[in-house]
């Protein structure tokens, strides 16, 4: 059968009926990838309460990506592009009542990475918000699947600080999923391990921040690489210790071939240096894994925990 | 074939802090330059007027100004400001004045003003001279200059420990996120750039209301800043920076009740010194000049 089209040509049904259905095919197929792939942040965006306690959300929000976050918060942007910031969203709110009130909403891309921007300042009070929170002074964080949210005010009151603690909780409510912390935080002993010192990165300017290094990437840190920092204290005696994955053993043993020739030249496979400072320091691979003891108060706290370390599977 | 760098660790300054007595700072090796200000001790002049401020936290413009005179007199023992401005600036100068507009601690305009009105008086040609911060790589000013002065507030930062004088001229290069490293200790590289070397004349640290402690993304609070009420002026901009950093680390100390290291430290400072021999920083080599308001000063 052919059916007549208005411009007078003749379409075979049997060419006619596949076309239409590969077409809807095809179609639906796109709308199936637009929607799997709809910008989290803007959708957090779109379920944003336009008020709180009284404060009302202005009306233009602004989005800053890695490159534009600079001229949002100068240098500080620093770090969330060291964490693999794709946006961040800005809201202000302003109430006759107090002080205007920020919200900013980091899109990490990974709740790894958001936890790792989490880590970065861990000052304040716990506040039970998310996956973690912080207040301190104005100013309330926290972090829940691939999310770091800041909310500032920018004077302390009463009022403002209920609002923001109210604003927090809504904006994790958005947020459907939890998401899993890093999985390098499994190697870290826990006996001994000080709360609210351990540190998520991947940057060597984050590892200088917390504890300087050298002035040039000897562990080859890079967005490749995801590194644990933490404090131990056993009885008196204090430690800090650093793990550092790779994404192959030859790029670990590069690493620390590199680093015992520029920081510990004097050591040797058993036994760990003793530093300028007194205090004591190691290093050892395991597989991908490079284990340093940064500094320990003593030779045997060093030994000890580095052997926790290399024990674990 | 090139030397190689020496890779600078942590374990270099704990060796030079082992051989340096205690209040000196760091001695690590100079980049290729001596200091030219060993034996020559830097004037720094630290004016103070507690009505700079209204009620209400405004500039009153014509108290300012009159501290910027005061300043640039005792500077140079001038019977007068004009013969300071005199002295340092020519007629026939081009003057780019590196100002910081940080939203929250700008460079106050009132102070930007003053200081255009003192080149104005001494020859220099209103099209020869401009403010800027974040255009300077594209500003025609700065780009024909034959002077710079430097200006901008006092303020905790979240990479270098402080916002300084030296840390003003991040905006003369290109990439400013790669001076980050290590406190931004290595901010004084900038300063020997051929197109910043050896121009600036001034040095012009505001210290009306500094901020002296940094939380959160946009790192500001009022509450952690305090009506200081003055300018740290010279022609060392080391020693101004050192200046302004003792000023900072008493308050904090006073504020928090116990000791509170600024943080990271402001490695940048003793190292534009030691390293770059861009003036002073150890306070035994500070001429430390201090005029009007006493109260609560600090150092």
């Amino acid at each position: 059968m052919n059916m007549r089209c208005s411009e007078g040509f003749t379409i075979h049904k049997k060419i006619l009926e596949p076309f239409l259905m590969i077409v809807l095919i095809g179609g639906f197929s796109c709308m199936m990838i637009q929607k799997s792939y709809a910008d989290p942040l803007q959708t957090l965006r779109a379920a944003l309460p336009k008020q709180i306690q009284g404060w009302r959300a202005e009306p233009d929000d602004r989005v800053f990506d890695d490159e534009t976050i600079f001229d949002y918060i100068d240098g500080a942007g620093e770090v969330y592009r060291a964490y693999n910031m794709r946006k961040c969203l800005s809201r202000r709110y302003t109430s006759p009542k107090g002080p205007p009130i920020v919200l900013d909403i980091f899109d990490m891309q990974s709740s790894e990475d958001a936890f790792g921007v989490f880590t970065h300042d861990q000052d304040g009070e716990l506040v039970d918000v998310g996956q973690g929170g912080l207040y301190r002074s104005g100013w309330l964080s926290f972090w829940k699947d691939r999310f770091f949210v800041s909310i500032y005010m920018e004077e302390e009151s009463v009022a403002a600080e209920n609002a923001v603690k109210g604003l927090a909780k809504e904006v994790a409510s958005l947020v459907s999923h939890e998401g899993p912390k890093p999985k390098i935080l499994s190697l870290l002993p826990q006996e001994g391990l000080q709360p609210r010192t351990t540190r998520y990165l991947h940057h060597s300017i984050l590892l200088n921040y917390h504890f300087y290094l050298a002035d040039e990437n000897i562990l080859n840190l890079g967005p490749h690489t995801k590194a644990a920092l933490a404090d131990y204290k056993y009885g008196e005696e204090n430690a800090r210790l650093l793990l550092v994955q790779y994404p192959a053993g030859e790029e670990a043993a590069k690493a620390h071939m590199r680093f015992l020739k520029t920081y510990l030249p004097e050591a040797d496979a058993k036994r760990p240096v003793l530093l300028e400072n007194a205090k004591w320091s190691s290093a050892a691979l395991k597989g991908k894994l490079l284990v340093i003891v940064l500094e320990a108060d003593s030779q045997g706290l060093a030994e000890n925990l580095m052997k926790e370390v290399i024990s674990l599977d | 074939m090139p030397n190689k760098k020496k890779v600078i660790t942590r374990r270099d300054f704990m060796r030079a802090s082992s051989c340096v007595a205690m209040g000196s700072l760091m001695a690590l090796p100079l980049l290729g330059k001596s200091s030219a200000k060993e034996t020559v001790k830097s004037r720094v002049v630290l004016v103070r007027e507690k009505d700079v401020l209204d009620r209400t936290g405004q500039i009153r413009p014509e108290v300012l100004r009159a501290m910027l005179d005061q300043a640039l007199m005792a500077l140079f023992d001038a019977p007068a400001p004009v013969w300071a401005w005199n002295h340092l600036f020519k007629p026939t100068d081009v003057v780019g004045i590196k100002s910081n507009v940080w939203h929250y601690l700008p460079t106050p305009k009132p102070l930007e003003e003053a200081i255009q009105e003192n080149l104005l008086e001494v020859g220099v040609q209103e099209e020869n001279m401009d403010a800027d911060d974040r255009g300077i790589l594209g500003n025609p000013v700065f780009k024909r200059s034959t002077a710079l002065i430097n200006t901008r507030p006092l303020r905790t930062h979240h990479w270098s420990g402080l916002g300084t004088l030296l840390k003003n001229y991040i905006m003369f290069v290109s990439w400013p996120f790669k001076y980050h490293g290590n406190a931004c200790e290595k901010l004084g590289a900038i300063w020997q750039l051929p197109h910043v070397k050896g121009k600036t004349r001034l040095n012009i640290l505001v210290m009306l209301t500094p901020l002296f402690h940094g939380i959160g993304p946009h790192h500001f609070s009022p509450k952690y800043t305090w009506p200081y009420c003055g300018l740290i002026v010279s022609t060392d901009p080391v020693a101004a920076d050192a200046t302004g950093a003792r000023i900072i680390q008493a308050k904090r100390n006073a504020f928090f009740g116990e000791d509170r290291p600024i943080s990271p430290p402001p490695l940048h400072i003793a190292a534009a010194d030691t390293r770059f021999g861009l003036g002073n920083s150890r306070t035994e080599q500070i001429h430390l000049i201090k005029l009007g308001w006493g109260k609560d000063i600090l150092i």
